[in-house]
């Protein structure tokens, strides 16, 4: 299943890679791909096994905040 | 209390805001401490402990990235501080610490808002959609919409759907769409798009496209991708940082090597991250493509930006483009010396409402008028609609209509002929010597001419042009100004008619005469000589010479969607003044660009320089870093005022 996040908060490209590596490292997400000049974030993850939420928290932890979005 | 305490905690943002102010309070306290009652001990402890409240977010994120395998810039940071704590210096600690979490933040919320504009536009995305179902209102969500389905748009609604009205009138405010300010009225059979807003009436409408396939979800998908496109600077400075960094790791190891001084290794590290010169580009791409968005003006992304600004000569279509594309009546010789009347029957219930014409020249459209009421071609509707606003037309009795000369109709007894001159000397209807030079004056004015007679009379010449648009001549005289240097006019006509056309409009060159392949050729030759073309035509007709052009301007591309994913700049409505304005904004952002990267370059060659002369120490450094960056930021957002000129 793909998810699509938004955040308003990317700061510098390093970010992208510090937010793919954070979700990439949840166990279920395939791939994810971060959007450094419109803060779109697209993952591709098992929701039985990480959860949106997860998906959330796990950006978070990087130290930016998200919101799922349907477009 | 204490759960709203730890949710504030564990949201990013407002952490990084409590941090930097308990920690910025602590870094005051601890000054005060020292100037104000010299108590020395006091200042140490209170700036340890802004540098740990600070820090400690710093190097929570640091060993996230590490456990990813990420060296990241807070590790550095962190570095840095634990090396300044434990050689005593607390000041340099907290200040690191502070600035970068404070900078952090406040890049965060200024970077947010040059990535407004798409927020804007996702949020226009309607709600609900309230829809006819065996006679009953539904509210369901708008995709849920069937193409086909009649959906209800009540005063002050946004529209659910693209669709066309059916029933009802009303205001529609297309700003959102087009960059028009000013509210379009639509009535049964014209086009309505998701995400604009209904303002007075109450409007029906069959639904044509829904969710994705909405004119609103092309603008938004292509604003997205357009801000992610690359622009070729942007490719030049990533290349450029992938060995700038290592350099950096390179140089500050090897200055550790040489000075055995650990604080100025780490200040390098730490003060040459290229901060703001990663981001000198992306935000002015952002804040101009998104500027661009809110005008009406869709640019496919950074490298179309900067073609579109260096755009050296430019080509455009004459029909639908220089004009509006819909032929309409503009004049009416009159060439019976007397009042020809009425037909008497009705001569007491009508009265002419105008004053455009004289009361010979109304009677003429009168007559045509009714003549041509029965008539779909487009010259015939030119007639008919501008004899429509005198007064209400009768039909006639009986009709017979010869097509490429013209129609014959019978009413109360008359005959009238509305045709080619050719044609009604055919009907052996007398053309006099005199009325030779009317029809050579409509002609060298690139007109039509269409001549009526009333029972074998010749009443009058009917002139129908296809105008020119009012700000076409505004429009060529705006991009003399913004450096175009050659503007070439391509149409399929004949020469008299397009230089008339190109004379009001104040083109020198024209090409007439053309097939849609010549008009490719005519952009390869411009190309050849070394130009920068663009092409600006309807996006239908014009597809070869668009896509030959280095850059193709498509207008009026609300209504068609294929125009928004194929056309490098695509104008949303039909004002041709969004062509310079275009060219304008393009050049205004990559001279935005170009300070940016000026900026950004100047700052890291004068704090390496400094740092290791010795003359930069790392908190300064530090404000001096994060200053740039918010400059640039700041020059960025400068192409997302309101008619920015920036």
């Amino acid at each position: 299943m793909k998810t699509l996040l938004r955040s308003q908060e990317l700061t510098c490209p390093s970010c992208v890679a510090k937010i793919e590596k954070a979700l990439t490292a949840l166990p279920g997400v395939q791939e994810a791909k971060v959007f450094f000049n419109t803060g779109r974030i697209e993952v591709q993850h098992d929701p039985e096994k990480a959860t949106q939420q997860e998906l959330v928290q796990a950006v978070r932890s990087a130290g930016y905040e998200a919101r799922v979005s349907s477009i | 209390m204490i759960v709203q305490f730890r949710n504030t905690l564990r949201n990013p943002r407002q952490r990084t805001q409590l941090e930097s102010a308990a920690s910025g309070v602590l870094i005051l306290g601890g000054l005060a401490a020292r100037y104000l009652f010299g108590a020395t001990l006091a200042h140490n402890g209170l700036m340890a402990a802004a540098a740990l409240i600070a820090g400690a977010d710093i190097a929570m994120r640091a060993w996230n990235s590490l456990r990813n395998r990420h060296i990241s810039i807070e590790l550095l940071v962190t570095i840095a501080t634990v090396g300044a704590l434990a050689i005593g210096e607390f000041w340099e600690a907290a200040a690191v610490t502070f600035l970068f979490v404070f900078g952090a933040y406040l890049e965060a919320r200024t970077l947010s808002r040059t990535r407004k504009v798409l927020g804007e536009l996702l949020d226009l995305a309607p709600v609900t959609a309230l829809v006819l179902r065996d006679g009953q209102q539904v509210e369901v969500a708008p995709h849920e919409v069937a193409v086909g389905e009649i959906v209800l748009i009540k005063p002050g609604a946004r529209v659910p759907v693209d669709g066309e009205v059916v029933a009802g009138a009303s205001a529609v405010d297309e700003s959102s769409i087009t960059g028009e300010p000013i509210p379009e009225e639509k009535f049964a059979g014209l086009p309505v798009f998701a995400g604009t807003v209904n303002l007075d009436g109450m409007l029906q409408a069959r639904a044509t496209g829904v969710g994705a396939d909405t004119t609103l979800a092309r603008i938004i998908a292509r604003v997205e991708e357009a801000q992610e496109e690359k622009a070729p600077t942007q490719r030049f400075i990533e290349r450029f940082a992938r060995w700038y960094t290592p350099a950096i790791i390179l140089l500050s190891a090897a200055v550790y090597a040489i000075t055995r001084d650990i604080e100025l290794a780490l200040t390098l590290l730490v003060i040459a991250c290229p901060g703001a010169l990663v981001i000198s580009t992306p935000v002015s791409i952002i804040a101009g493509i998104g500027q661009a968005a809110r005008r009406g003006i869709l640019i496919k992304g950074g490298e179309y930006l900067e073609n579109a600004a260096r755009i050296s000569a430019l080509a455009l279509d004459k029909t639908g483009t220089i004009t509006y594309g819909k032929p309409r009546l503009t004049e009416i010789f009159v060439l019976q010396p007397s009042r020809i009347g009425l037909p008497e029957e009705v001569n007491s219930s009508v009265s002419f409402n105008s004053t455009r014409w004289t009361v010979e020249q109304a009677e003429i459209l009168y007559w045509a008028g009714i003549a041509e009421s029965v008539s779909e071609h487009p010259l015939a509707r030119a007639i008919y609609n501008e004899a429509r606003t005198l007064t209400a037309l009768p039909t006639p009795d009986t009709f017979e209509t010869f097509t490429g000369k013209g129609i014959q109709a019978r009413f109360m007894g008359h005959e009238i002929s509305v045709g080619t001159e050719k044609w009604l000397k055919e009907q052996s209807v007398a053309i006099e010597p005199g009325v030779e030079s009317a029809l050579l004056t409509l002609r060298e004015e690139g007109k039509t001419a269409t001549l009526v007679s009333l029972d074998s009379m010749l009443m009058g010449i009917l002139g129908i042009s296809d105008p020119i648009r009012e700000t076409s001549a505004e429009t060529i005289k705006r991009l003399a100004h913004s450096g175009i240097r050659e503007v070439v006019m391509l149409t399929g006509d004949d020469e008299k008619t397009a230089w008339a056309i190109a004379r009001q409009a104040g083109i020198k060159n024209v090409k007439a005469n053309l097939l849609p392949e010549d008009k490719l050729k005519i952009i390869r030759e411009l190309q050849s000589k070394g130009h920068t073309v663009a092409m600006v035509g309807d996006g239908i007709n014009d597809t070869p010479a668009l896509a030959a052009a280095d850059i193709g301007i498509a207008m009026g591309a609300a209504g068609a969607g294929l125009a928004i994913e194929t056309a490098d700049v695509a104008l949303m409505s039909d004002d041709l003044l969004k062509v310079p304005e275009a060219i304008r904004l393009s050049k205004a952002t990559l001279r935005n660009i170009r300070q940016n990267v000026a900026i950004a370059l100047i700052t890291v060659g004068a704090l390496l320089s400094g740092v290791l002369l010795g003359e930069v120490h790392m908190a300064g450094g530090m404000l001096v870093h994060q200053l740039s960056v918010l400059i640039v930021i700041f020059n960025g957002m400068r192409l997302l005022r309101e008619g920015s000129g920036a």
